[in-house]
């Protein structure tokens, strides 16, 4: 018990109190801000908190990468852009909604089943940390691929108006996830001479432009077909009880997908809101609405990259391996304040891991207050006039993607990504696919060759965790398949409504 | 007008000036004024990864120091890209003026003979900060105890080694030690240094080659073995762990250094404003103490010692990197 008060004692402090709003200002406000994630602001905040006491330091950082969990889902939901890659398959379902005039309720979901799922899984960290970071271990090259490959089967959900579009726009994916250096023997692969090309295309560049601006230059084309939707259309903001209940089963489901996915070394909220939303696709009675607006597809996404936070933070300080790329950061700090992240700190000193998770806790309350009391303001952006609602996104997106390297080359990157998006989105092929190549290709390609040059090919079967996923996989693909086929039979020939081109999140 | 074109407009309008608030941005600081007031403006320190990362943290301690030593602000930006190059070309590019200058890591001397357009001798070096020599780490149950029975290990069956990424310093340290030695090591890459000792830790590969600060946790809470450090003294947070010389392997030494640089061809007086500031500031307690919490060993080296250095590792990475 003593160690408990010892823990939440320093949180009573003012000045903590104050690091605390800081932190969650500017992790909310970077999160919205497409192109800025929340390692670039942890990590350049880190510049500044060194200079602190440990306790302030870490409750400006860990409130930051709270609070950019939150923020990032804003403009996933009212504008289809990412505001960090964790809200990629928040779009998915989060934009349908908007568009249907359902934006306050989106929102309203959304912030709660983030919330739910940090403090679930901060509660693992809490009560499980050691045996889930033994297990985070255990993830080899071998059992990364495997993750990965899982990871990409994905691709079948994600392509639902259409297999074959959504694989081509997967293959292609994977293609450009192949441009740059080897991963194992350096070598230059697609580069032509262009020295950027040879650390590959900037994903956030790409995944902005392919989601946001594509979406942009679309309204910019056909806003004469649109009328300005008055602000009253947009509903209630509360879920009914009926809509709560759809939630409970997606939500469960992401929180435990996220803080294993979170726990998995390198594995993030990108890996789990993808995976999240596609099992919960899996599971539904309603799978044919995922992608058009579900909700049960957005509690899904938003809990399981939320509940990578917990995850990530369970590896980082029970194993002093980060997590996750902020958790990177926060080892950096935490070292320079002479606390040193590893199996001891939960013996040595509990009080801090209580500090910490007390300050990730208190920093979801408060990020949860602060989005129900803006989303009104918020929403109200849709209300602008929508050629400067659009214009003042693409400004963003270009300072945004900007900061990334400062250089314009990103901001090419994202422009040309918008119009390959916006063809890609007139000729009816998604756009998910082939964020999800450019993610998890270079993850599978290089796992699979660390895992080959370690133990030769034998090592995916042999090692279980990896033949258990890769075996997951494979049922993945093939059930879907067999599911089409059959449906495909039952209609004849007529296997039409591929061509759909109404609007939906993924038809894009 | 109709609406459409008018629409069309206001965007156009908002990405030329989004472009023109860019292109100011990144617009030199070259309207700085004569030599003999230098510095009259801010100086710029260009930083080859993102923010975050031990290049980063190294420059952004020294900025704090230099900046009242210069009496000027240091503005530290980050650009990441093609394994350094892209902020290396950036700077080689710059008015050799004093307000442009970076941060200079051991990639310097390697990229050049792995076909990046990447020349030693485009630049100035003003002084080396910091050196993080490279360690040789087993996992907790590894069968080998020393360096030596590493070797002769190796010798008969290959064995894995994890390094931070191909191309880097860790992984020329695992193909330095296998030429010198004639040990069979599979250089395995990971993407960074802390999975790399994670898979150490996690017993996936047979060895890995990291930097001093990136081991001497896992080392000391029991997660790894290390076996050598490759530097010509032990380490202040590995007191356990031997020198590779004193295993018997004389002159494998490998590290990961950084140091400051400006294009070649600066104004003499500058040039001397900033050597003597980044001494000052390199040597400064506060710099010191942040490296050395990093787990770096905060080495100075004037701008003559550190410009034969780099053209030495240069010449020594040529043969290692299969260019020479």
């Amino acid at each position: 018990m003593n160690v408990v008060l010892d823990g939440l004692a320093p949180l009573l402090d003012l000045t903590v109190v104050f690091c605390l709003l800081a932190g969650l200002l500017v992790g909310t406000l970077v999160g919205t801000f497409p192109g800025v994630t929340g390692s670039m602001a942890v990590a350049i905040a880190a510049g500044f908190t060194l200079t602190l006491e440990p306790v302030q330091g870490l409750a400006v950082l860990l409130t930051i990468y709270v609070g950019a969990n939150y923020g990032d889902r804003i403009p996933s939901i009212l504008v289809n852009t990412p505001g960090t890659p964790a809200a990629i398959a928040t779009t998915f379902d989060g934009y349908p909604l908007a568009k249907q005039g359902k934006a306050g309720l989106a929102l309203v979901a959304s912030s709660f089943v983030t919330t739910g799922g940090i403090l679930v899984s901060m509660a693992v960290f809490l009560l499980a940390a050691r045996p889930i970071a033994q297990f985070a271990l255990k993830f080899g090259p071998a059992e990364m691929f495997a993750l990965v490959v899982f990871g990409l089967t994905v691709m079948i959900s994600i392509s639902s108006r259409s297999l074959l579009k959504g694989v081509i726009a997967g293959i292609v994916g994977l293609a450009i996830a192949t441009v740059g250096r080897d991963p194992v023997t350096g070598d230059a692969r697609f580069v032509f001479g262009v020295n950027d090309l040879s650390s590959g295309l900037p994903f956030i560049a790409v995944i902005i432009g392919l989601f946001g601006i594509a979406e942009l230059f679309d309204q910019l084309l056909t806003h004469h077909q649109h009328t300005v939707r008055p602000i009253s259309s947009l509903g209630r903001w509360w879920p009914t009880r009926g809509e709560i209940k759809q939630m409970r089963a997606p939500f469960a489901l992401g929180s435990v997908i996220g803080t294993f996915v979170g726990a998995v070394p390198a594995a993030g909220g990108d890996i789990a809101g993808l995976i999240g939303w596609d099992r919960a696709k899996r599971m539904s009675k309603k799978p044919e609405e995922f992608g058009k607006g579900s909700l049960e597809g957005l509690a899904a996404a938003d809990t399981s990259s939320s509940a990578t936070l917990g995850g990530s933070l369970t590896t980082t300080m029970a194993l002093g391996i980060p997590g996750d790329s902020v958790m990177a950061v926060m080892i950096g700090s935490m070292v320079i304040w002479g606390l040193q992240p590893g199996p001891s700190l939960f013996s040595n000193s509990p009080d801090l891991v209580i500090t910490i998770a007390a300050i990730m806790i208190v920093a979801t309350l408060l990020s949860l207050a602060i989005s129900l009391v803006r989303m009104r303001g918020m929403v109200r952006l849709l209300d602008l006039p929508v050629h400067y609602l659009w214009a003042g996104i693409l400004v963003f997106c270009a300072v945004g993607t900007y900061t990334t390297t400062n250089s314009m080359y990103t901001v090419w990157v994202m422009l040309i990504s918008g119009v390959v998006g916006l063809v890609m989105k007139r000729t009816g092929f998604p756009a998910g696919p082939v964020v999800l190549g450019l993610l998890l290709g270079p993850l599978a390609e290089a796992n699979l060759r660390r895992a080959l040059l370690i133990d030769g090919p034998a090592s995916l079967v042999t090692q279980p965790i990896a033949a258990v996923l890769l075996g997951l996989a494979l049922i993945g693909l093939v059930t879907p398949l067999i599911a089409k086929v059959r449906v495909a039979r039952r209609r004849g020939t007529h296997s039409g409504g591929a061509r759909d081109t109404a609007s939906s999140g993924l038809g894009q | 007008m109709n609406r459409r074109s008018t629409h069309l407009i206001t965007a156009g309008a908002a990405v030329a000036a989004t472009a023109l608030a860019l292109s100011a941005c990144s617009g030199g600081q070259s309207e700085g004024g004569g030599d003999a007031d230098y510095p009259s403006d801010d100086v710029t320190l260009i930083v080859q990864a993102a923010a975050g990362g031990g290049s980063d943290l190294t420059s952004r301690a020294l900025s704090n120091e230099l900046e009242p030593i210069l009496d000027t602000s240091i503005v530290v930006e980050n650009r990441p890209g093609a394994s350094g190059s892209t902020a290396m070309q950036y700077v080689a590019d710059q008015e050799p003026d004093g307000y442009t200058i970076g941060f200079v890591p051991v990639e310097i001397a390697m990229l050049g003979h792995q076909e990046f357009d990447v020349d030693p001798a485009d630049y100035d070096f003003l002084g080396q900060l910091m050196l993080a020599p490279g360690v040789l780490v087993v996992p907790a149950d590894s069968p080998y105890e020393t360096l030596d029975g590493f070797i002769e290990g190796a010798k008969s069956e290959p064995v894995s080694v994890a390094n931070s990424g191909a191309g880097g310093i860790w992984e020329a340290a695992a193909l330095g030690l296998a030429d010198a030695t004639g040990a069979q090591i599979t250089p395995v890459p990971f993407d960074g240094g802390a999975p790399t000792v994670a898979a150490a830790i996690g017993d996936q590969v047979d060895a890995a080659v990291a930097g001093s600060g990136e081991v001497s946790a896992a080392v000391a809470e029991g997660q790894v073995k290390a076996l050598a450090i490759f530097h010509s003294e032990r380490h202040p947070d590995l007191p356990d762990t031997p020198t590779a010389a004193e295993e018997g392997y004389d002159d494998l030494e490998f590290g990961g250094w950084g140091g400051i640089y400006a294009p070649a061809g600066l104004p003499d007086d500058v040039r001397s404003t900033l050597e003597s500031a980044i001494e000052e500031a390199a040597t400064s307690d506060g710099f010191v103490d942040t490296i050395t919490a990093s787990g770096a060993l905060a080495v100075y080296k004037s701008s003559d010692e550190f410009a034969d250095f780099v053209s030495a590792e240069y010449d020594r990475f040529g043969p290692i990197l299969g260019n020479g």
